[in-house]
C-alpha cells in the first residue's frame, strides 16, 4: 500500500493540469486500439492502464465516498442502502467494472475531508456533490473527469408577486444567507444589471429561509437545487416558484485522484455513455431492443459493433451494463431529483443540449 | 470560498428539515421509476359527455404551467413539443420558455418536424374519425363543442396535417400517452395558450430516438 501511494504521489507531480491528462489520454487509447487488435482478451482480463482499476478488481469492490445525507443525491436507509443521483454513479461504475451495481462500499465523508480521503487513497473515486474548480484540482492532485450536474444560482418567489425574473426585482427584498459567495454573487448580479434590489442577510441559512417564509423578503436566493429542496419542505410549496435564471457556476461532478489517467478516463466515459445512452433512445427498459438495433450509434455504444470498452479496461458491454443496472442519465436524474420526486428539479441547465440543456458528451465511437 | 461548504451539504444541516426532506424523498424514487423511458399507452377511451371537476384539472406540479430555463436557437414565440418527455414549450427568448404538461396521442407520435398554425378556434366540435366509430361503436358521429367535448376548451391546427394541438375532458390524460388524439392539454392550459398563440406560429415537433 506504501508502495502504492509513492507511485501515486509521483504520477501525480507528473500530470498537474488537464492537458497533460488528456494528452496521456490520447496515447493511452491509441496503444490499447493496438493492442486490443493483437490479444482483446488479454487486454480485458489484465488492464494495464489504470492500477486502480486493478486494485478495483482485486478487491471486488468499488469504494466510493458520498455525502453523509444529502436528500435526492445521497441518502442511507434505515437497513443501510443508500441511493441518489450521486449514489447511482457509484453504482453505474461498479455495474461498468462487475455488472453489479451492489458491489460499492460506501464512504460517508463530510465536506471538510472528502477531498484528503479521496487523495489519501481511503476512497477510489469520490461522487459527493462537489464543485469542479481549477484550486481543488491543485490543492490536492485530483480530477474532475465530468460534470455530472449544473447547479447554479438561482431565486425563490412567491407566485403571486408579479416579478418572473431577478432583472425585475426593483424594490423588493431578497433574503440570502451571510458571508457566503451567494450573497456576493447577488450583489454583483443587481449592481451589472442596474436592479435596485435590498439584500436582508442573515447568519445562518435556517434564519434566511425563516425571514423569507415570514414575509420579510420578497425573494430568497440559493443554489437552485437547495431552493427546490427548501420549497419542497414548505407548508404550500406551489406559492413558491423557482425562477428559471441562473447567474452562478456550480458544475459538481466526481472526482478521482491525478495520475491514473485510465482510471479517470473510465469515470469520464460512464457518465459520457450514460448521456448518449440518452440521447440515441437507449433506456433499461428497451435495452434488449438497443441490442438488436441496427442504428450504427446504438451498435457502437451497446458494443455490438466493435470492442472501444476493452481500450478503457472494461467489457465491450460496458455501457449496456450501466444502462440495465442503473438507467441512462434521464432515468437518474428523473428517478433521484426530477419532476417525479420530492424535490421535483426539472431538468433545466441539465436536459440534454439538444432538448435545451448543457448536458453534452462526446460519442462513444 | 466558505459557501462551498455549505452549497447543498447546508440542508443536512437543517435538522428538523432535513428529516423530513430525507422521508419524503426515500419514498420517492419507487414512483418516479422510469419516468425518463416513455410509459405505455394509457388504456382510456373518450368520454364524450364527461365533465371534470376543479380538483380533476389541479396537475401534479411537474404538469403545471410553470418557467423553466430553456436554451434554444428558435425564435421567441415559437412552439417547440418533446413527445417523449410530454412537454410543449413556447419558446419565451433569454433562455427561457413556458413549459405546459400534455398528452401525446397515438396520431403525436407519426411526424416530427416544422409546422405552422393555420386555425385557431374556441370549443370545437368534435367529429370522431371512422376508425376510432368501429373501436367505439357507441360514440357520438358529431358532437357540437362545449364543455364535456373531448376535444376541450380549445384548438389550434396545425398546417398540411390533420394534427391539433387541443384541451381535454380527460385532464388524468396529461403525462400519458394515449390511445386517441394528437397533443392534449388541460383546459385551462389550452385557453392560456390560445390567448398567447397567433396564427402564423412555428411549431417544431421532436420525437424520443427510434432505435
Amino acid at each position: 500500500m506504501q508502495v502504492v501511494r509513492l507511485v501515486r504521489a509521483s504520477l501525480a507531480l507528473a500530470a498537474l493540469s488537464m492537458a497533460a491528462v488528456s494528452v496521456a489520454a490520447v496515447s493511452v487509447a491509441a496503444v490499447s486500439v493496438a493492442a486490443v487488435s493483437v490479444a482483446s482478451s488479454a487486454l480485458a482480463a489484465e488492464p494495464k492502464t489504470s492500477p486502480t482499476l486493478k486494485a478495483v478488481r482485486e478487491r471486488g469492490v468499488l469504494v466510493c465516498g458520498v455525502n453523509q445525507g444529502l436528500p435526492g443525491f445521497s441518502t442511507r436507509a434505515e437497513d443501510g442502502s443508500w441511493s441518489g443521483f450521486d449514489v447511482d454513479f457509484c453504482r453505474a461504475v461498479a455495474a461498468a467494472i462487475f455488472d453489479d451495481p451492489a458491489k460499492v462500499r460506501y464512504v460517508p465523508l463530510d465536506a471538510e475531508k472528502r477531498f484528503t480521503a479521496l487523495a489519501g487513497g481511503e476512497v477510489d473515486i469520490l461522487s459527493r456533490n462537489s464543485t469542479w474548480t481549477l484550486g481543488r484540482e491543485i490543492a490536492h492532485g485530483i480530477v474532475f473527469p465530468a460534470v455530472t450536474y449544473y447547479d447554479g444560482q438561482g431565486f425563490m418567489v412567491r407566485t403571486a408577486q408579479p416579478a418572473r425574473s431577478p432583472l425585475e426585482f426593483g424594490g423588493m427584498k431578497v433574503c440570502v444567507q451571510d458571508n457566503t459567495t451567494t450573497a456576493s454573487n447577488a450583489a454583483a448580479f443587481f449592481a451589472a444589471n442596474g436592479v435596485d434590489a435590498k439584500l436582508i442577510t442573515s447568519p445562518d441559512l435556517k434564519d434566511a429561509v425563516k425571514a423569507y417564509e415570514d414575509g420579510r423578503c420578497d425573494a430568497f436566493t440559493s443554489d437552485v437545487s437547495q431552493l427546490h429542496a427548501l420549497r419542497s419542505a414548505f407548508a404550500a410549496p406551489a406559492e413558491h416558484a423557482v425562477l428559471p435564471d441562473v447567474i452562478s457556476k456550480e458544475p459538481l461532478g466526481p472526482a478521482v485522484r491525478q495520475g491514473d489517467e485510465g482510471w479517470a478516463l473510465i469515470a469520464q466515459w460512464v457518465h459520457f455513455a450514460m448521456v448518449d445512452a440518452e440521447e440515441i433512445g437507449v433506456d433499461s427498459q428497451r435495452i434488449d431492443q438497443a441490442l438488436a438495433s441496427k442504428r450504427p450509434a446504438v451498435r457502437r455504444l451497446v458494443g455490438t459493433d466493435g470492442h472501444l470498452g476493452e481500450g478503457i479496461g472494461l467489457s465491450p458491454d460496458w455501457a449496456v451494463r450501466i444502462v440495465r443496472r442503473v438507467g441512462n442519465y434521464g432515468e437518474v436524474f428523473e428517478r433521484n431529483v426530477g419532476a417525479g420526486t420530492k424535490l421535483g428539479i426539472p431538468r433545466g441547465l441539465n436536459a440534454l443540449w439538444n432538448a435545451g440543456g448543457i448536458q453534452y458528451a462526446p460519442p462513444v465511437e | 470560498m466558505p459557501k462551498r461548504t455549505f452549497s447543498l451539504a447546508l440542508l443536512a444541516a437543517a435538522g428538523g428539515l432535513a428529516a423530513m426532506l430525507t422521508l419524503a424523498v426515500a419514498a420517492a424514487p419507487a414512483l418516479a421509476q422510469g419516468r425518463a423511458a416513455p410509459p405505455p399507452t394509457m388504456a382510456i377511451d373518450d368520454q364524450p359527455g364527461y365533465q371534470p371537476s376543479a380538483e380533476e384539472e389541479e396537475l401534479a406540479p411537474a404538469w403545471q404551467r410553470q418557467l423553466v430555463f430553456f436554451r434554444t436557437t428558435e425564435s421567441p414565440g415559437t412552439i417547440i413539443v418533446h413527445t417523449a418527455e410530454r412537454f410543449l414549450y413556447v419558446v419565451l427568448g433569454n433562455n427561457r420558455a413556458l413549459r405546459y404538461g400534455i398528452g401525446v396521442g397515438r396520431e403525436g407520435f407519426q411526424w416530427q418536424g416544422l409546422k405552422t398554425i393555420v386555425r385557431k378556434a374556441e370549443w370545437p366540435d368534435w367529429t370522431p374519425p371512422a376508425e376510432m366509430i368501429a373501436r367505439q361503436p357507441y360514440l357520438p358521429r358529431f358532437m357540437a363543442g362545449g364543455p364535456g367535448n373531448p376535444m376541450g376548451a380549445r384548438a389550434l391546427y396545425i398546417g398540411g396535417t390533420v394534427y391539433r394541438i387541443h384541451g381535454t375532458n380527460q385532464p388524468q390524460t396529461i403525462g400519458h400517452a394515449v390511445s386517441s388524439g394528437c397533443f392534449r392539454l388541460v383546459n385551462h392550459d389550452i385557453i392560456d395558450l390560445y390567448d398567447r398563440i397567433p396564427v402564423g406560429t412555428r411549431v417544431v415537433v421532436r420525437q424520443a430516438p427510434e432505435l
